[in-house]
């Protein structure tokens, strides 16, 4: 061991030299399988998005920018990204507001907050195809909740296949998506609640501020950056949904619940258009990207 | 949970105030207090009430479906889990899972936490540009790599194969658990380190004796979520898993229930047996879950 002679011409001592050293091996086998099965696809997807490749062809004919043209013709394409923005709003909208409504009644002196908590949760930690399994069951045209509640209560006109229909289709979707997201939305403002001050909250009361006031001029700006962070999660969330619109409507009926992951997912893989589809994704990764990138800003700017 | 007592204070001024208690304060704290535990019931009932149609289904008969859709049911019928279990083939693709989910996990958390701890604690040059690379992946969708993704796991022949969801499944967790064990080893103390060095250890036996079993609570929180993510999991083996043999429960479910649309009682108990393991983690393992969640957050 030399514990002594510190050789300092610039150069790192023996201790520091043998820590770089510990510090590129331990590194090691997280950078391999990352750089192996992540970041050379990703500059594959690039490179597929610049060929007109179907899969199975040996060669990849190179055609520029030739997909992204299309793109921009293809009514589809902003069709399925038309959704996205119903879905980016009101999916982000209102699983927020439950939330903060839930976590504000909870702070401000509930009984049982922990059990609230547990319950709120449960649905987040549930696999998409159950939750699409559950709420095909509640969307079903003659056993499901919402018409059975219908008829109860004497609005049989109302009644009707909610998914089948594409002008109820989207929105019975994101009742779905919303019912599974909102515990996440709570938990994470409990958490930020914890971290409020009470005084300026009892300060606000003394000078005669009431809830609502109180409410938005000062409990929601000290959760700023709480509800800043779930706001982009629930973004990026939003633009690259798959899973629920695929299980429960498949993009359909025809294309009213289409969305750009679905849209991506039918090209690659089911019609065999390697490069068009990969030229999509590279729509879904801009989309995620530009949103971080703007979050992160935010989020120094919050910081200042 | 350190301003309960704060905040229990502050209620109680809100409501009961300085003031002398009038009647008519009273009935308003009360209408209050009321339409407060309303909503939260009212919430706690939109979520269970759906889980509790999918056990109430899963135990009953086609007919009774039919006469009784949204009640408990009338007589309880099991033989609907065995049917599910065998004759849905839900047996093997529970099997299937578990093979999946616990390699995924105990690799995710060795390789996260190794790279963790060395961008923690061994200065090394390029780190913070390694670190950068890591963090870039937390921005970018599993859909922006899926498709080379494919054709990569062909190439060396792992489709059809257990390790088409393994392998993949590892490098997608490394960004988010990286983030996470490094931004707890550097909250640990310095000087616990330095001892061990003193005392002999080399690098690894500093992070490996000393830091790791310090880090016990960040790594439980990240065997949940990581467990959470594998098992349910569903667009990755969508594509890479179709072969029936090896596919896990979530994608064993999906096709099950396209396979058998009518048959709802041995759906929802195909859905049960997806929905239980995860729920019985996350009651144990509350606590964990929401720590993982909530880090990072509310910094």
């Amino acid at each position: 061991m030399t514990t002594a002679a510190p050789v300092r011409r610039g150069q790192l001592s023996p201790r520091a030299k043998r820590k770089a050293i510990a510090g590129w091996i331990f590194i090691t086998p997280a950078i391999l399988i990352y750089a192996f099965f992540f970041i050379q696809p990703f500059f594959y997807s690039i490179y597929y998005s610049l060929t007109d490749w179907n899969g199975a062809d040996p060669v990849k004919q190179f055609v520029g920018l030739g997909n992204y043209i299309k793109l921009a013709g293809d009514s589809l394409l902003w069709q399925a990204l038309g959704h996205n923005l119903i879905w980016v709003i009101i999916g982000t909208v209102s699983p927020i507001a439950i939330g903060l409504l839930l976590g504000v009644l909870i702070w401000t002196g509930a009984l049982g907050r922990v059990l609230f908590r547990t319950i709120y949760f449960l649905p987040v930690i549930l696999s998409e195809v159950v939750i699409a399994i559950i709420w095909n069951w509640i969307y079903h045209p003659l056993f499901g909740a919402v018409n059975q509640i219908l008829r109860g209560i004497g609005l049989d006109h109302l009644a009707r296949g909610w998914l089948g229909d594409p002008q109820t289709a989207l929105l019975a979707l994101l009742m779905t998506a919303i019912w599974a997201y909102y515990g996440f939305c709570f938990v994470i403002i409990m958490a930020g609640l914890q971290n409020v001050d009470i005084s300026l909250v009892e300060a606000a009361t003394i000078d005669g501020a009431n809830g609502w006031q109180r409410f938005i001029h000062v409990i929601v700006p000290q959760l700023s950056h709480v509800l800043t962070m779930i706001t982009a999660f629930t973004l990026i969330g939003g633009f690259n949904v798959f899973g629920i619109v695929f299980v429960m409507t498949q993009g359909g009926p025809g294309t009213a619940t289409q969305v750009i992951a679905t849209y991506t997912y039918r090209k690659a893989f089911q019609e065999s258009q390697v490069g068009y589809g990969a030229a999509l994704s590279m729509v879904m990764t801009v989309l995620s990207l530009v949103t971080s990138y703007i979050f992160i800003r935010l989020r120094e700017r919050q910081e200042q | 949970m350190q301003n309960t007592g704060a905040v229990q204070e502050w209620s109680r001024m809100d409501t009961r105030g300085p003031r002398q208690s009038t009647a008519r304060d009273k009935l308003l704290r009360y209408i209050g207090s009321s339409l407060r535990y309303a909503v939260l019931i009212f919430f706690t009932l939109v979520c269970i009430t759906p889980l509790f149609w999918v056990i109430a289904s899963s135990l009953k008969t086609t007919g009774q479906i039919a006469a009784n859709p949204l009640g408990f049911p009338t007589e309880i019928r099991w033989d609907n889990y065995i049917e599910a279990w065998t004759v849905g083939r839900f047996g093997k693709y529970f099997k299937n899972s578990v093979i999946i989910s616990v390699p995924i996990v105990t690799f995710v958390i060795l390789l996260a936490s190794l790279a963790g701890y060395g961008l923690a604690r061994l200065r090394f040059h390029g780190s913070n540009f390694v670190f950068v690379l890591f963090l870039l992946g937390l921005m970018v969708p599993f859909q922006s790599i899926m498709i080379p993704l494919f054709y990569i796991l062909k190439d060396i022949r792992f489709l059809g194969t257990y390790w088409a969801m393994i392998v993949p499944s590892i490098a997608l967790g490394m960004p988010f658990s990286i983030f996470f064990m490094r931004a707890y080893f550097s909250g640990l103390p310095q000087e616990l380190g330095d001892a061990a060095e003193i005392d002999g250890c080399n690098e690894f036996g500093v992070y490996w004796r000393v830091m790791l079993p310090l880090a016990g609570p960040a790594v439980s929180a990240l065997v949940v979520l990581q467990f959470m993510g594998a098992w349910n999991a569903f667009l990755l083996p969508l594509i890479y898993m179709q072969k029936e043999e090896i596919r896990p429960l979530v994608l064993g479910l999906m096709f099950f229930r396209s396979r058998y649309t009518q048959n709802y009682p041995l759906t929802m108990a195909g859905a049960a047996i997806v929905m239980v393991p995860i729920v019985i983690v996350y009651l144990v393992f509350q606590r964990r879950f929401v720590q993982g969640l909530t880090a990072g957050a509310v910094k």
